[in-house]
């Protein structure tokens, strides 16, 4: 194989659709010119449990422009579950208007579809519903007794966690919240479908195309052969587009029912109730460790919640089977049915959360044992997951911590809290240790090869998409990489079905099996091409279709997992430091900077990888200082409808972020060495600021987000001031 | 600027043409004699109106392509609208309802600009109207007659980019993609605030503001945090801004790990 070029991966070239982006010519969902299209307005009950009595059309049926309504009653009937509370996975089946119940405020039980979207608005605001209404079941607290233990995510436990607090000379016993928080895509959810001869066409957005159209098929009962997804551009996701949600299925309806095109486009409020959430969790901590420092016991056991008609748990205790060592461990989680829609994976779904618990409560343990926090997690490294015992494929944890403690300047860290103060202010450092699964599956691609004016032009198509994540760059990279040519005879198409199949942008596993799946391809084409020829001569491909007498040439290639991988504990690793300023007077604080170091295998492209880490980061810091939806007591609706209410990080809530990579290249992993980086850079931020104002203030915030009103109210620990 | 407005102006042969209606007639390639006559073909209305029909998709032709959403018939409160919008202009009958945001992205198809929230939070649908920035989903179309509207497809020429989207593209100011239209609109206009002396919430000393302003970096991330972005790159927007700020690079803030740092971690 020929070495790297100088396109090839590893070097920090400008994002390859980036021109189209900065134009404003990426086109996404609600974009493409489809001919004849109308538009649809979904619409929302107003309770929260109970049942549609009554409902009267006649005064949206009257309006200009209005085509249809529908409701239960003229819905077109649809697969439904076969069992009670059905896991949902990314190609569940999502059937929506097929009775007249209603599980949670702001459940679709309508769609007008007019002419404009004007009219399609209006019109759903006469549509009139009468409800017979029952108490809703909203309150994680007060439904605790109902918690019961989900299939999924079993209760895991090794050694003997009574016997291994008993044993320890310092203890944490403490509990911590994290509240409801919604993804947020700055795009919102959008579908265009249309219907032509049996057959489905969906402009929509969505992370993972193959299951969406598994999820369309499966839910209309066609064959996925007759569904064909496109989604070339989507505009973010974090995990609220895994899966196709009922939106996509009313709008394919609305197609069907009409004979037109439709286009509906979930609105910001919508996207509170019906585009899946972050659950609340509610997180106990048990910590033991001798006085030298050395981990006896972990117990985390979580609570959370549910919905009454899907079962999805967040597991927030995976983190702590595996990150430190420590031979007795206890991890459970327990989930309470309430009357709100189902949580769903938000960007590093168990470990943004779970770490926060983690990696707060190591800081306090840390604080009692009067050991420096990188200290005390070093002293507990492993390179055996204690939680199989398997080896890590690679874990570079300690070095992650060292050499961000040097480029954070943590020598200058007083261990006392507010020893260190400017004017009003004051300062605190905080550190935190991160780790993510790196997963990796099958991918397949298509490459085409053209010889042109004594060029070879190469495009690969898979089913792929890029979220921002980067993923037509890295692609373009590897296939530039593996066929020795320069990135700009390269193009790459995703997003579409009838591509070859991809598992999809989400879990981190994105750049690791898009990469691998490019390069089997370009080397299938390679080798293909040298059979023909009957020679193992180390030829440019150029030269191979030349010789071969071919102006183009097309192939395909499937990149799995090995058995190494199965064999090993595949993980990136991580370390978060912050320095924020806690004003004494009002709690107001800022976040001054960031220095965070990623073990995440090979990076493919610095520039890209930088912005997945910064993302992370941004949206960790998100975690503390502001997000948290918020439900109304008696009637179960979400009181932060819109971002007036619901804060995410604006630019000047951020501030100065170093990033350093640690070089490596974990061939365990796969063959090209890569790591998922996608959700690393989110995991244990929020303890990372959170120990920082512990730092500063001596105060120990355990309930985000951490408000100002909430810090200025809180008491120091004893002896901490 | 000049303006075509058919509706004080019923005969276009009564009057003398306006830059504007000149500059299309040219791009028709009427001059002189067929000028005149073409002139009075249409009297009944005017030029922007009745010949739109002809030559949109000449005179419009990259820039606001083809609209492949027929006209509804029936429009609650129809209006007509000649919308300026990147220097051409395009006559468009609209339910009174509708926001500027919606009429460039489902009427001209210029779908650069983009619906994040359609409230005024978000940021996405920034366009610069004479200049300013303004949020589209907070604009009636209906109240822009008259008016000179910019969207990110008009900051450049068609294979050129911005300054600023270059800047944007160089220091991978943006990930999806969906709210950067707005966020170079934004920074665009918000350099020319810059230049006329205008305060921000975090501007010290305001009494003593001068024109001309050199804003830094706090500066820069208030008057910013208007647009969001969820994929969270605001680091690299800023380091976007500084760069066409003061024409001087920006560093990148990665690095990696030196084989000797590596040793150090390992063994200390």
């Amino acid at each position: 194989m020929k070495n790297t070029t100088p396109s090839g991966t590893g070097n920090p070239i400008d994002r390859v659709e980036g021109h189209l982006k900065v134009r404003g010519m990426a086109k996404y969902a609600s974009e493409f010119p489809v001919s004849g299209k109308v538009y649809a307005q979904a619409i929302n009950s107003t309770i929260a449990k109970g049942e549609i009595t009554a409902i009267d059309t006649s005064e949206a049926e009257k309006q200009e422009g209005v085509i249809e309504i529908i409701t239960y009653k003229n819905a077109e009937k649809l697969k439904r579950y076969d069992e009670e509370l059905p896991s949902l996975l990314p190609d569940v089946i999502q059937p929506v208007l097929q009775s007249p119940k209603v599980h949670y405020y702001g459940e679709y039980v309508g769609l007008v579809v007019a002419e404009t979207f004007e009219q399609a608005q209006y019109a759903a605001r006469l549509v009139r519903f009468e409800y017979r209404t029952e108490e809703p079941r909203i309150h994680l607290d007060r439904q605790r007794s109902d918690a019961y233990k989900p299939e999924e995510s079993s209760d895991y436990s090794r050694g003997d966690v009574a016997a291994g607090m008993a044993e320890a000379d310092e203890k944490v016993e403490v509990t911590y919240h994290t509240p409801i928080e919604h993804h947020h895509p700055m795009e919102l959810h959008a579908i265009i479908a249309s219907w032509e001869n049996g057959e489905v066409k969906a402009y929509a957005s969505q992370q993972m195309i193959d299951n969406a159209a598994i999820t369309i098929a499966n839910t209309f009962q066609i064959p996925k052969e007759k569904v064909r997804v496109i989604a070339p551009y989507v505009g973010g996701g974090f995990g609220s587009k895994l899966h196709a949600k009922q939106h996509v299925i009313l709008a394919i309806m609305a197609a069907r029912k009409i004979g037109r095109p439709v286009q509906l486009t979930v609105t910001r409020q919508q996207m509170f109730t019906n585009t899946n959430f972050r659950q609340q969790n509610e997180q106990k901590m048990q910590l033991g460790a001798k006085k030298d420092g050395t981990l006896t016991a972990l117990v985390h056991e979580t609570l959370s919640h549910t919905s009454t008609y899907e079962e999805y748990q967040e597991s927030c205790g995976t983190v702590s089977k595996m990150l430190y060592k420590v031979p007795n461990n206890k991890v459970s989680h327990r989930l309470v049915p309430l009357n709100l829609q189902t949580p769903f994976a938000m960007r590093a779904p168990g470990e943004a959360t779970g770490s926060f618990a983690l990696e707060s409560a190591i800081d306090e343990l840390a604080w009692k044992l009067k050991m420096d926090p990188i200290e005390f997690r070093i002293k507990n490294d492993t390179q055996t997951d204690p939680s199989n015992n398997k080896p890590f494929s690679s874990r570079l944890l300690t070095e992650c911590l060292r050499i961000g403690a040097d480029k954070f300047g943590w020598e200058r860290r007083k261990m006392k809290p507010g020893a260190q103060q400017e004017g009003n202010w004051l300062i605190g450092y905080g550190v935190s240790g991160a780790s993510r699964a790196a997963p990796y599956r099958e991918t397949s691609s298509k490459v085409k090869l053209e010889l042109k004016g004594g060029k070879v032009y190469a495009t690969i198509q898979m089913d792929a998409t890029d979220i921002g994540t980067g993923s037509y760059t890295i692609i373009t990279q590897t296939a530039s990489e593996y066929l020795d040519i320069p990135v700009d005879q390269v193009s790459v198409e995703l997003g579409d079905s009838l591509f070859p199949v991809t598992p999809g942008s989400g879990g981190s596993w994105g750049a690791a099996s898009y990469a691998n799946g490019a390069r089997v391809a370009c080397m299938n084409a390679i080798r293909e091409l040298n059979q023909k020829l009957n020679t193992d001569e180390d030829l440019s491909i150029q030269a191979l279709l030349e010789k071969n007498e071919l102006s183009s040439y097309e192939t395909t290639g499937t990149a799995k997992p090995s058995e190494a991988f199965k064999k090993h504990s595949v993980y990136s690793f991580g370390a978060n430091f912050a320095e924020v300023w806690v004003d004494k007077d009002t709690g107001m604080y800022r976040i001054k900077r960031m220095v965070n170091v990623g073990a995440c295998g090979k990076i493919l492209n610095p520039k890209t990888a930088f912005g997945q880490i910064i993302g992370g980061l941004t949206m960790g810091a998100g975690m503390v200082i502001a997000e948290q939806s918020r439900i109304e007591p008696k009637y179960g609706n979400f009181i932060t409808r819109s971002f007036a209410d619901y804060h995410v990080p604006v630019n000047l809530d951020l501030a100065n972020i170093d990033v350093v990579f640690l070089p490596e290249e974990d061939k365990i992993a796969n063959e090209m060495g890569v790591k998922g980086i996608g959700e690393l850079g989110i995991t244990s931020v929020a303890a990372s600021i959170a120990n920082a104002i512990f730092n500063a203030t001596g105060k120990r915030m355990r309930d985000l987000p951490i408000t100002p009103e909430k810090l200025i109210m809180a008491e120091p620990e004893p002896d901490a001031i | 600027m000049n303006k075509i407005d058919p509706w004080d102006s019923p005969n276009a042969n009564d009057r003398q043409l306006s830059v504007d209606e000149a500059k299309i007639l040219d791009q028709l390639g009427l001059t002189g004699d067929s000028r005149r006559k073409f002139l009075s073909r249409v009297s009944a209305a005017s030029l922007s109106v009745l010949a739109s029909p002809f030559f949109t998709a000449e005179v419009f032709g990259k820039a606001i392509s083809n609209n492949p959403a027929a006209s509804p018939e029936e429009l609650l409160n129809v209006i007509l609208v000649d919308l300026r919008v990147n220097d051409t202009v395009k006559p468009l009958q609209l339910d009174s309802r509708m926001t500027l945001l919606d009429a460039l992205r489902e009427r001209l198809q210029l779908t650069g600009t983009k619906k994040g929230c359609d409230h005024g939070q978000c940021g996405a649908c920034t366009v610069m109207i004479d200049g300013k920035r303004k949020l589209s989903c907070l604009t009636l179309a209906a109240t822009c007659k008259g008016k000179e509207i910019t969207t990110i497809e008009g900051l450049a020429g068609e294979d050129d980019l911005h300054p600023m989207q270059a800047a944007f593209l160089k220091h991978d100011g943006f990930q999806c993609g969906y709210c950067t239209p707005g966020q170079i609109c934004s920074a665009v206009a918000l350099l020319d605030e810059a230049k006329e002396g205008e305060a921000s919430y975090v501007t010290e000393a305001v009494g003593e503001i001068k024109e001309d302003i050199q804003l830094s970096e706090e500066e820069i991330r208030e008057r910013m945090s208007g647009n969001i972005c969820r994929c969270g790159a605001y680091n690299n927007i800023v380091q976007a801004i500084m760069e066409v700020q003061s024409g001087e690079e920006t560093p990148a803030r990665w690095e990696f790990a030196s084989a000797e740092q590596m040793k150090k971690a390992k063994s200390s």
